[in-house]
């Protein structure tokens, strides 16, 4: 069941990287990162439940503000270059 | 209990599922930015919850309430900003005032709400 649960986050992730291949405007491909990312902060949490996984839960941590981060340097990233 | 968390997980995946059709189907920047921003952090929340129901140590469940939190802090401070960077540098449609311009213009320093607003 805990398979299900990765199955669809990964569609969920597969799904934000077509609009980032797609999306018309640097924003969109900005969002789309940020979005991917909270996708692969719940991927990483529903990983770590896994009893045989080895994942500690601090990688979780790690991942989320790294995402946090870049997100921020991306948009000021935008702010500078314009569209 | 275990049956309990794996359910709280599907719902918080299916959150994020919910994000991306959203980030696929809405025609601007602004409403794909309400798909991506709200709904993978409420699937987060309950993704965590499930793991923590799962897992029932107090330092993993201690780790994941520390991600929960500063999900709930960082997410809109992102969206925040990137909806700024969106609003400055290309040309969407306004449905009312340019509210941003209005307040540079005025000098005043912006995100500060106007006493003598009404």
């Amino acid at each position: 069941m805990n398979s299900l649960a990765l199955a669809i986050t990964i569609t969920a992730g597969v799904l934000f990287i077509l609009r980032l291949i797609r999306g018309p405007s640097l924003a969109d491909r900005a969002i789309s990162v940020d979005a991917f990312v909270s996708t692969l902060v719940i991927g990483v949490t529903i990983a770590s439940a896994r009893p045989d996984s080895g994942i500690i839960e601090g990688t979780v941590l790690v991942v989320a503000l790294g995402g946090f981060v870049g997100t921020a340097i991306l948009a000021r990233f935008i702010e500078r270059r314009g569209s | 209990m275990n049956a309990l968390g794996e359910i709280l997980m599907i719902l918080g995946s299916c959150f994020a599922l919910l994000a991306a059709i959203g980030i696929h189907r809405f025609p601007d920047v602004y409403s794909r930015m309400h798909a991506a921003a709200k709904s993978p952090t409420l699937g987060l929340v309950l993704v965590a919850l499930g793991a923590g129901v799962r897992i029932w140590t107090l330092a993993a469940t201690t780790t994941l309430v520390l991600v929960v939190v500063l999900q709930l802090l960082t997410a809109p401070v992102a969206t925040n900003v990137t909806a700024r960077a969106v609003h400055l540098t290309t040309r969407v449609p306004l449905d009312g005032d340019d509210e941003l311009a209005r307040d540079e213009a005025a000098g005043r320093s912006v995100g500060v709400p106007d006493p003598d607003e009404d």
